[in-house]
C-alpha cells in the first residue's frame, strides 16, 4: 500500500471528566485517500476522540495537526471551515425537505436571486456535489422521506464534503463517520462502502467507527484498537483478523462459543403463537409463522421487507388486515401491547431510547414498568418489593449502576438494554419478541445479552428474534424465516450442525 | 461559612412557601386588613374550589396533556346543578333527596364529559390543548344555553347547602374535602399501578405503551377525574354562592394551570409531586385574594394572572436538555 501524505495527526490526547480518564494519550495518523477504522469496546475513547477532532469539546493535554499545521478547533463551524466534517450517529437531515434543500440547508443565502432562492441554481450545484462524491445518480429534487437509509447517509456525508471542501485548500477533506452503518441494514452497509471507496478515490479521508468488527475489516486501510482510553493497537487491514481486534478490544479471545452454541435446544412441540395467512396492507400478506416452545425463530429480510410491521402485529402495536393470529391455541385479537402482554407477549423495542426505558424513571422503576401490577398488593405498590425486584435482577444480569435509584439515562447503551431485559423478564411473558436486541451494544455486553437470551429459551421461553446482523441471527436462531417485499420467501433450519450460511439468506433477502 | 444546600426535589416547595410569605407581607402592608379572621377565613375557604380543580388538573399535565375546558366544564356543571334543582325544587321529594340527586347527575355528566375529551385525545390523537380548546368552546355556550343569565337558590332550599359553612378549626369543610381528594389522588400517583402509568406515560409514551401499560385507559380515567373535579369545584362555588352563573368557571382555567405548574409540575409531564400543588394553589388564592383586598382592578388582575403563569413556567421549565422541544 502506497504511504501517502499525512493529513491530519493526533498526538498524546488526554481528556479527563470531573476526574476520571476518558482517553490516556492516544495517537491517530490519517493520510490523504485512506480509510482509518477505529474499534473499540463503548466507553474505550472513540465518541470522545471525534468530539475533539470536531471541537464540540477541548482535549485536556496533546496537540493536534492537519497538513503539518497545528490544529484546534474551538467549535465544529471552525472545524469544516478547515476541512473536517462528521457525520453523526443520529440522522441530522431533515426528512421532508429535498435532498438539495438539505444539502443546502442553512446556505440558501448563495442562490438567492432578488430576494429569493433560485432553485434551479441550488439543484444544478447538488447534483454537482453529488456527482463529486460519486453520487452523480441520487436525485436532489427527491424528498429525504423517499429515500432508503444508505442514500441518506451519503447525502449526509455530501451535506459535509459541501461544506468543508471549500476552505480547504487542496479540496481534501476528512470526513468523520460514527457508526454509520447502525441503522443500516446488509445491502444498504455494502451500498455505503462503495460510495465511502468513491469517496476516497477523490482523494478524501475518512474516519470509520463502528461496533462491527466485519465492516471495519471490510472498509478499512488501517485499523486502530483503543481500550479504556488507551491504544491497544494500530495495524494494517491485511494483518487484521475478527478474532485480533475482538483480543485487542476486550483483552481476551473469542471463541467459538460466541453464540453459545452448546446451549442451543431443540424445540418442543408444542406451537406457542400461530399466524394463519396475516397481512397488513402495504407492508406484508399471506404470511404464515408457527413459533414452538423453546425455539428461537429467526426473521432475517432488508429494512421494508416486513420483518418489523409483522412483529408489531404479533406484540399488539399494530393490528392486522387480513387473516388470523393464534396464540398458545386461542384466536386473538390485539389492539394494544397491553392486550398482547396480558396473554405473555412482549416485545423488546428497537428504538431503545424511544421505546425501550423511560429515561426520567429510575432503574427499579424501569424494571417495575411491566409488572407493577404483579408487585402491588390491595392496589398498592410496594416499594419494598420494587426494590427487590430490581436489586435481584441488577445482580442477575450484572447491571453496572452505582445504585437502583439511578436514573437509567445514566447508564451506559449496553446496561440500559439489560435494563430492558430485566424489565422482560420480570414480566414473565413467555413469547418474547427482539427487535435488534444488541443494537449499539458493544462486544461484551453483546456477549452477555446473547447468553441471556439463551437462558431464556432453556427456561421455556420462545423467542422471535430481528437480528441486528445476519450473523447474529443464524447464529441464534433454530430456524430461520427470509422476508422480501412483504412475503415469506424462505425457511431455512439452522439447528447447531446445520447452520445456513449468509450468503444461501441474502439471496432470498434480495 | 455553611454552605446552604437545596435538594433539588424540595425547591418547589421551598420556594412557593417562601413566595407565600412574601406576597402575604405585602398585602398586609398595603392593607391591614388582609391578616384579619374574616380575610383569612375568606381565603381558605374560597381556596376549595381551586384546590379541588387543580388535583384534578395535576395527573393531567402529569400525563404531559393539558385540559383548558376545565374552568367551561365548571361552568356548564355550575348552572346545570342550579337549573336542575329549580327543575325539582316543587316535587314532593324531600329538599336533600333533590339536592343529592342533582349533585350525582352533575358530577356523572361532568364525568362523561370527561371520557368522551379524554377518549378522543388518547383513542383519536387529538392533542389534548386543541381537543379541549374545542371543548371549551362547547361547554361554556352550552352553559349559557342552559341559562343565559345567574339563577339564585330560593330561600327554602338554603338549609341543604349549609355545610358548606360547616368548619373544624379554621378549616371549612369544603377545603378539608378538597385536602382529601389531593391526598387521594397522592396515594393513587404513588403508590398505585395507575399511578406509576401515569408517571410513565408522561415521561415516555412509547416506551410506556411497548411495556404493556394501557395507556388509552389511564389516559381516559385521567381525564374522566378532572371532570369530575372539575364539577365538585363547581357544586362548591354554587353552594357558596347560593347561586350560579354561566361564565363563574372562565376565570379558573388559568388559575388552575398556574397552580399547578407553581407547584413545580413539568408542563411536558413525567415529572412533579400533587402535594406542592397545593402550595401553587395558595399562591394563586392569596394573590387573588390579596389583589381584591387592596382593590386592584378584576381586568388588572387578568393581566396579573397572565403574568404569574408566564412566570411560573419560565422558572419551572428546564432548559438544560438537549432534546428540549418547543412546539
Amino acid at each position: 500500500m502506497s504511504r501517502k501524505n499525512i493529513l491530519f495527526s493526533a498526538e498524546n490526547i488526554t481528556k479527563s471528566f470531573h476526574g476520571t480518564q476518558a482517553l490516556k494519550g492516544v495517537n491517530l495518523e490519517v493520510h490523504e485517500g485512506e480509510v482509518i477504522g477505529l474499534v473499540g469496546e463503548n466507553g474505550a475513547g472513540k465518541s470522545t476522540l471525534m468530539k475533539i477532532i470536531i471541537g464540540v469539546q477541548p482535549q485536556t493535554s496533546g496537540e493536534m495537526h492537519l497538513r503539518g499545521q497545528a490544529f484546534q478547533p474551538h467549535d465544529p463551524l471552525e472545524a469544516n471551515a478547515q476541512g473536517i466534517g462528521m457525520v453523526y450517529q443520529e440522522q441530522s437531515l431533515i426528512t421532508t425537505l429535498s435532498v438539495g434543500q438539505n444539502i443546502f440547508f442553512g446556505h440558501e443565502k448563495d442562490f438567492m436571486r432578488m430576494g429569493v432562492v433560485n432553485w434551479k441554481k441550488m439543484y444544478a450545484e447538488a447534483e454537482k456535489v453529488l456527482s463529486e462524491i460519486g453520487c452523480g445518480d441520487i436525485n436532489p429534487r427527491k424528498r429525504v422521506i423517499d429515500l432508503n437509509f444508505a442514500t441518506r447517509q451519503m447525502v449526509e456525508i455530501a451535506k459535509v464534503v459541501n461544506v468543508t471542501k471549500e476552505a480547504s485548500a487542496d479540496g481534501k477533506c476528512l470526513i468523520l463517520l460514527d457508526e454509520p452503518t447502525s441503522v443500516l441494514n446488509e445491502t444498504e452497509v455494502k451500498r455505503l462502502f462503495q460510495e465511502i471507496r468513491k469517496l476516497t478515490a477523490k482523494g478524501h479521508s475518512v474516519i470509520f467507527v463502528s461496533h462491527r468488527l466485519d465492516e471495519v475489516l471490510e472498509i478499512s486501510d488501517r485499523i486502530y484498537v483503543y481500550k479504556d482510553g488507551e491504544n491497544a493497537g494500530n495495524m494494517d487491514v491485511a494483518d487484521a483478523t475478527e478474532a485480533v481486534l475482538y483480543e485487542r478490544m476486550v483483552g481476551r479471545e473469542t471463541n467459538t462459543e460466541y453464540y453459545h452454541l452448546d446451549k442451543q435446544v431443540i424445540p418442543e412441540k408444542e406451537v406457542v403463537l400461530e399466524a394463519k395467512d396475516l397481512g397488513c396492507r402495504g407492508k406484508f400478506k399471506h404470511v404464515d409463522v408457527r413459533l414452538h416452545k423453546g425455539e428461537i425463530l429467526g426473521f432475517c429480510g432488508v429494512v421494508g421487507s416486513g420483518k418489523e410491521e409483522i412483529c408489531s402485529v404479533f406484540c399488539g402495536d399494530e393490528k392486522p388486515d387480513f387473516g388470523e393470529l393464534f396464540i398458545k391455541g386461542r384466536k386473538v385479537q390485539y389492539s394494544s401491547p397491553y392486550q398482547a402482554l396480558n396473554d405473555g407477549i412482549i416485545m423488546i423495542p428497537m428504538e431503545r431510547m424511544i421505546e425501550g426505558v423511560v429515561r426520567g424513571l429510575s432503574v427499579e422503576d424501569n424494571i417495575a414498568l411491566s409488572n407493577a401490577g404483579k408487585l402491588s398488593k390491595g392496589g398498592m405498590v410496594s416499594r419494598k418489593r420494587v426494590s427487590e425486584q430490581a436489586l435481584e435482577w441488577i445482580r442477575k444480569l450484572r447491571i453496572k449502576t452505582s445504585g437502583k435509584e439511578e436514573l437509567v439515562i445514566q447508564l451506559s447503551g449496553g446496561n440500559q438494554q439489560k435494563v430492558v431485559f430485566a424489565r422482560v423478564l420480570a414480566s414473565e411473558a413467555d413469547i418474547v419478541i427482539l427487535n435488534h436486541p444488541t443494537r449499539g451494544v458493544d462486544v461484551g455486553a453483546k456477549e452477555e445479552i446473547y447468553k441471556l437470551i439463551r437462558d431464556m429459551v432453556a427456561g421455556g421461553k420462545s423467542v422471535i428474534l430481528l437480528g441486528d446482523t445476519l450473523d447474529e441471527c443464524i447464529g441464534l436462531s433454530n430456524r430461520v424465516l427470509v422476508m422480501r417485499d412483504g412475503l415469506i420467501t424462505g425457511e431455512l433450519d439452522a439447528s447447531v450442525d446445520a447452520k445456513p450460511s449468509q450468503v444461501s439468506i441474502i439471496s432470498m433477502m434480495v | 461559612m455553611k454552605k446552604l444546600k437545596i435538594n433539588k426535589a424540595y425547591f418547589a416547595t421551598y420556594f412557593s412557601i417562601a413566595v407565600i410569605i412574601c406576597l402575604m407581607l405585602i398585602f398586609t402592608v398595603m392593607e391591614k386588613s388582609f391578616i384579619n379572621a374574616s380575610n383569612i377565613n375568606n381565603l381558605l375557604s374560597d381556596t376549595a374550589p381551586l384546590m379541588i380543580m387543580a388535583a384534578g388538573m395535576t395527573p393531567v399535565i402529569l400525563l404531559g396533556s393539558i385540559d383548558l375546558s376545565i374552568g367551561a366544564m365548571c361552568s356548564v356543571s355550575n348552572v346545570l346543578v342550579v337549573s336542575l334543582i329549580m327543575k325539582f325544587k316543587d316535587t314532593i321529594y324531600a329538599d336533600w333527596f333533590i339536592m343529592l340527586v342533582t349533585f350525582l347527575t352533575t358530577l356523572l355528566f361532568s364525568v362523561v364529559g370527561g371520557i368522551i375529551l379524554g377518549s378522543i385525545h388518547a383513542k383519536l390523537k387529538v392533542p389534548s390543548f386543541i381537543a379541549s380548546l374545542a371543548f371549551m368552546s362547547i361547554w361554556n355556550s352550552a352553559a349559557l344555553l342552559i341559562s343565559s343569565s345567574p339563577i339564585s337558590i330560593p330561600k327554602k332550599l338554603w338549609g341543604t347547602i349549609e355545610w358548606y359553612k360547616i368548619s373544624i378549626g379554621p378549616l371549612g369543610y369544603p377545603l378539608i374535602i378538597a385536602f382529601l381528594i389531593m391526598i387521594g389522588y397522592y396515594v393513587i400517583l404513588t403508590r398505585t399501578p395507575l399511578g406509576r402509568g401515569i408517571y410513565a406515560i408522561g415521561a415516555n409514551e412509547r416506551a410506556a405503551r411497548m411495556s404493556g401499560i394501557s395507556v388509552d385507559r389511564i389516559k381516559i380515567a385521567v381525564f374522566a377525574v378532572n371532570g369530575f373535579c372539575a364539577a365538585l369545584g363547581a357544586i362548591f362555588l354554587m353552594a357558596k354562592a347560593k347561586s350560579c352563573a354561566p361564565t363563574v368557571g372562565d376565570s379558573f382555567t388559568l388559575m388552575v394551570i398556574s397552580a399547578v405548574v407553581l407547584g413545580g409540575t413539568a408542563l411536558i409531564g413525567g415529572s412533579g409531586n400533587i402535594l406542592n400543588t397545593i402550595m401553587g394553589v395558595f399562591v394563586v388564592s392569596i394573590i387573588k385574594n390579596g389583589m381584591n383586598i387592596v382593590s386592584i382592578n378584576v381586568y388588572w388582575q387578568k393581566i396579573v394572572f397572565g403574568l404569574v403563569v408566564l412566570i411560573a413556567i419560565a422558572i419551572n421549565t428546564d432548559r438544560s436538555s438537549r432534546s428540549f422541544i418547543v412546539k
